[in-house]
């Protein structure tokens, strides 16, 4: 069902307007915004595998039809205690060029249309964790509600991290 | 007709067929070389061959490869007729592989939809002089010389390929006229005439121009609109057209094919609607002109064209040729063989996969639906037809996963041809040895190895192994010889390139790294053997000093430890000064499937080659050792293996702890072995090994991953890399 | 040379008419049952087609279909295969299969669309009708 409505939704993307799509998710209280281009699909988070002696925010692997992709516990990767999963538990398929990553929410909220000249910096004194403003590009409103805009890149791959990486 | 590519089935047939053929000639080319000579088996399978090939060319029309096809087809057709002996077996083959590069090089040609253009004048000319020579031979012998080519029993057919779509262009054309211009109509005719030269399809509307003389008032208050087909642009048409009188002005647009058949199914109906904007998309007129009579139907239209076209052909063509018989000369086109290939684009065969594992998941989700755990519930009947159900979905699993699978063969065999053409340029005598061709790996895995392969073959002739003259000074009596060895080792296939020549310079590498400056710190004699060898991989390290035309050795190896790190491969150098060099590729059975055996440690599972599990075992706390530093072991009959808890090495929370409650597996990789603590065996099951994403960086120890019949995804544990 | 032509494509057709009106007089059918009908009224007529242009796909009766139907009429009256009329198929549909199919049925030639008239014209050379 989800799965449709974005599809839906991606054909009215196609329209040449300044206003982008975002997928709204919660999580730890906030409302964030990933733009729908770099969405896939939505899914529910089934078994999946853990891997030993990886990042603490890398759950491990899910099968997606035959595909193997890693999924991501967007709370854990915002420095904060993860919920305990559940069948309803929401998992946003994202894909920035190759990769495809799921990404473990707390729940789905929407679709917003966000003008570009309605986006702002970041906030910077803000009740989000360090770790999460890190990932966050703008701030976008819809009427009264504030969106916390992610940089997908940024959310899969910090810079900081893979230099420090690097260094080692 | 847009811009894609015309994929052409027909055409498609034609290359993979050829190609085929032309592998099998070369191949029982390079079998033969040795012996000097082709038995009567080759001579018909050559011919047979060629016959083929002539044949189907000649359907497809590429006259160049039939001619040269069909001569060869003579020679060997003289040959198995006439069993000439001691034929110039060398000269011959020379010619084969020329035939067979001219007609690869015509199938490159083909593919890209550029013309078969190439000139095979010259080699039908050696052939012709080749099979002079041996027919001399035999009629020296007295014997009559051979009979023509056999005579055709079947009629020619032929198969004409599309054009190419983008030659031609459609374009739509609007002329208005002066409103006093006298004979708009024949102003108009006049355009249509000009451009009828260029024209490869031309349509009008009005359409009656020349008979009915009312239409000029058509053409003056509604203007004139021809479509038309062409390859010129629109500045030749333009010019075309405005060279008559009175036009006023012109609209010239390039349209799409669809726009023209559009206007052509317009212009067939009987309303003209010549008031419609030009470019706007055209629909069904509506429009209703008066004083204007209905338009010439299709009918009508195509008298004219062909009216039209007769005074052209006359003029052009006085002499109209009466039938003539029927060429009786044509050779007959081989067909009807039943085709036992079928070529499948990759990617769907890849949809196909990801769809099965779809329904692998969904069949699951379906035989453990918590619906059926009602209490009380009869599932004998449901039971019975599950299993049916996991039995075909299981084989269909298997059938998708052997369909990708490929032996290596077609890879060894081009090598053959490399190794001949190369130790021939550079006048060395060496033989290729290959082993373990049927080994089978993915497809996408060999696309990806034969070029490093290649590599490594040339590096091997042209710098491996020496020169006739200095192997007789250095006395080495063998001759040159390469070994080219696919097998596989526990989930791996090895693919290794070895030869006999000189080996690698350990002193000369550690002198060149030294001058690069990539020793760094450690002084020589730190370095191993392996991490020696390890530079000649280095991007511009190169030893040779002179670079040949076929390889610069080091130039080309970070390219090829590059490419086979693509696959997730490595590349293992040995070598003996003086004795020779092998060059092994380790790459990992991606995709492949092999044997695997699950277990699982703290709720993770894992799963590792069975074949290189030597056993498992339960083992009693007294078998345990441990020392001092924490390090331990078991003894199992006599034997004393390393112990690694994979809950401990992982770092896995909740895994058994007391070693009589978990299961010990000993694995073995090359010579060593160890033992493996895991919680409990799950099972055995083929496998087919997919990469870890590369979003998670690489973890000791696993090498991939792989789907379980749940659809649960089992880590793959690598031997060899634990043991490192 | 007398040339039936089968097309019920509109552009496709005055394509055709256009490309052989000048190697001789052309009779034209919008479908495959036309054709058939046409080759039988030139046969009685003692005036047979020397080459037939059959689409395949056609409404009433499909390319295949005419090209069987011709060859059976030519069977049952014992027309000597050398003096058969040449069937040329012109078709967007150019898988092997298709092809093949065609060749069984006992076309000469095949010609994929968009008609590449140079080859075309050289196979109505090679066939001995121009």
């Amino acid at each position: 069902m989800e799965e449709e409505k974005v599809q839906v939704l991606n054909d009215e993307n196609e329209q040449p307007e300044q206003k982008q799509q975002y997928m709204t998710f919660r999580c730890c209280d906030e409302i964030y915004g990933l733009s729908l281009e770099n969405v896939n699909e939505i899914i529910g988070l089934g078994q999946y595998t853990s891997i030993p002696e990886t990042e603490d925010y890398i759950m491990g692997l899910i099968n997606l039809r035959g595909k193997v992709i890693p999924i991501v516990d967007v709370r854990i990767r915002f420095g904060k205690e993860p919920l305990e999963y559940n069948d309803r538990t929401s998992v946003i398929v994202i894909q920035l060029q190759d990769e495809v990553v799921g990404l473990i929410v707390d729940g789905i909220e929407g679709v917003v249309n966000i003008a570009r000249d309605e986006i702002l910096p970041p906030p910077s004194v803000s009740n989000l964790t360090a770790q999460a403003r890190k990932y966050v590009f703008g701030i976008g409103r819809e009427g009264e509600e504030v969106k916390l805009l992610l940089d997908p890149y940024k959310l899969l791959h910090d810079p900081q991290e893979e230099q420090e990486q690097a260094a080692e | 007709m847009g811009d894609d590519m015309i994929t052409d089935g027909m055409l498609d047939m034609f290359i993979f067929e050829t190609e085929q053929g032309l592998e099998n000639l070369e191949n029982i080319c390079l079998e033969s070389k040795d012996v000097g000579e082709f038995d009567d088996d080759h001579v018909n399978e050559i011919f047979r061959i060629m016959h083929t090939i002539k044949g189907a060319s000649a359907v497809m029309m590429y006259q160049n490869i039939t001619t040269l096809s069909h001569k060869l087809e003579d020679v060997f057709y003289f040959i198995r007729e006439s069993k000439p002996e001691k034929i110039p077996h060398a000269e011959l083959l020379d010619y084969i592989f020329e035939v067979s590069d001219f007609i690869t090089g015509e199938l490159e040609k083909i593919k890209e939809g550029s013309e078969t253009d190439g000139n095979a004048d010259d080699l039908i000319e050696q052939l012709d002089k080749y099979l002079k020579k041996i027919q001399g031979g035999k009629a020296k012998a007295g014997e009559k010389p051979a009979a023509p080519a056999p005579a055709p029993q079947e009629k020619q057919r032929y198969y004409i390929a599309p054009v190419a779509s983008d030659d031609s262009k459609f374009y739509l054309i609007y002329i208005t006229y002066a409103n006093d211009t006298d004979m708009a109509n024949i102003k108009a005719y006049i355009a249509v005439n000009a451009l009828k030269g260029i024209a490869e399809d031309i349509l009008f509307t009005p359409s009656d121009i020349i008979s009915n003389p009312d239409s000029a008032n058509v053409v003056l208050e509604f203007g004139f609109r021809i479509a038309l087909q062409t390859v010129e642009d629109a500045n030749h048409i333009m010019e075309l057209v405005n060279a008559s009188a009175g036009i006023e002005n012109v609209e010239i647009h390039e349209c799409t094919s669809d726009d023209f058949i559009a206007f052509c199914m317009e212009a067939q109906s009987p309303v003209s609607s010549a008031g419609e904007v030009l470019t706007a998309p055209v629909e069904q007129p509506t429009i209703l002109v008066k004083d204007q009579k209905p338009q010439a139907i299709a009918l009508t239209n195509e008298e004219e064209a062909q009216k039209s076209n007769e005074k052209a052909s006359e003029e052009k063509q006085p002499e109209k040729p009466a039938s003539k018989p029927a060429a009786k000369k044509k050779p007959a086109a081989k067909k009807g063989e039943t085709q036992s290939f079928i070529s499948v684009n990759i990617k769907k065969m890849d949809l196909l996969m990801d769809l099965i594992g779809e329904l692998v998941i969904a069949e699951a989700v379906v035989l453990q639906n918590p619906d059926l755990k009602v209490p009380g519930l009869d599932l004998t009947n449901f039971q019975k037809s599950a299993a049916q159900l996991s039995k075909i979905t299981s084989e269909l699993q298997d059938a998708i996963m052997a369909m990708r699978m490929m032996p290596l063969k077609n890879t060894f065999q081009k090598m053959n041809r490399i190794v001949y053409d190369t130790s021939k340029k550079l006048g060395k005598d060496i033989e290729l040895e290959v082993i373990g061709e049927d080994t089978e790996v993915d497809k996408n895995i060999i696309e990806h190895i034969s070029d490093p392969l290649m590599h490594l073959i040339r590096n091997s002739v042209d710098h491996g192994i020496e020169s006739n003259e200095k192997r007789a000074e250095l006395g080495k009596l063998e001759k040159g010889k390469i070994t080219l060895e696919a097998k596989n080792e526990g989930g791996q296939v090895w693919i290794s390139v070895s030869d006999n020549g000189k080996g690698l310079r350990k002193a000369d590498i550690l002198e060149k790294a030294k001058a690069n400056g990539l020793l760094g710190n450690r002084s020589e004699k730190d370095f191993t053997e392996k991490e020696i060898f390890n530079f000649i991989t280095l991007p511009g390290f190169s030893t040779k000093k002179q670079v040949t035309e076929y390889s610069g050795r080091g130039v080309g190896m970070d390219v090829v430890v590059k490419n086979i790190q693509d696959v997730g491969g490595v590349l293992d150098i040995e070598s003996e000064e003086g004795a020779g060099s092998t060059m092994t590729m380790k790459i990992p059975l991606t995709l492949a499937i092999s044997d695997g055996m699950i277990f699982s440690v703290s709720g993770t599972s894992f799963v590792t080659a069975t074949n290189s599990v030597k056993e498992f075992i339960r083992v009693s706390s007294k078998q345990l050792i441990v020392e001092p530093d924490g390090e331990e072991y078991v003894m199992i009959r006599e034997e004393c293996y390393p112990l690694i808890r994979l809950n401990r090495y992982y770092h896995l929370k909740n895994g058994k702890e007391n070693i009589e409650e978990g299961i010990v597996i000993i694995l073995s990789h090359e010579e060593r072995q160890i033992a493996i603590f895991a919680d409990e065996l799950i099972g055995e099951q083929e496998i087919v090994v997919k990469p870890i994403p590369a979003y998670i960086k690489k973890v000791k120890g696993i090498s991939g991953c792989t789907q379980l019949g749940d659809g649960s995804i089992s880590l793959i544990l690598d031997t060899g890399d634990l043991l490192k | 040379m007398r040339i039936l032509i089968a097309e019920d494509d509109f552009a496709s057709r005055k394509f055709m008419l256009k490309f052989l009106s000048k190697y001789g007089e052309c009779d034209v059918t919008v479908d495959g049952m036309e054709a058939v009908d046409a080759f039988l009224m030139a046969l009685d007529a003692d005036m047979p087609y020397d080459l037939v242009c059959l689409d395949i796909m056609m409404p009433t009766l499909d390319g295949y279909q005419a090209l069987k139907a011709i060859r059976d009429i030519e069977e049952s009256r014992n027309i000597p295969e050398d003096e058969q009329s040449k069937i040329i198929m012109t078709t967007a549909l150019n898988e092997g299969a298709n092809v093949n199919k065609a060749f069984e049925l006992g076309c000469v030639a095949y010609a994929g669309k968009p008609i590449d008239q140079v080859k075309f014209e050289k196979v109505l050379r090679n066939l001995g009708l121009i």
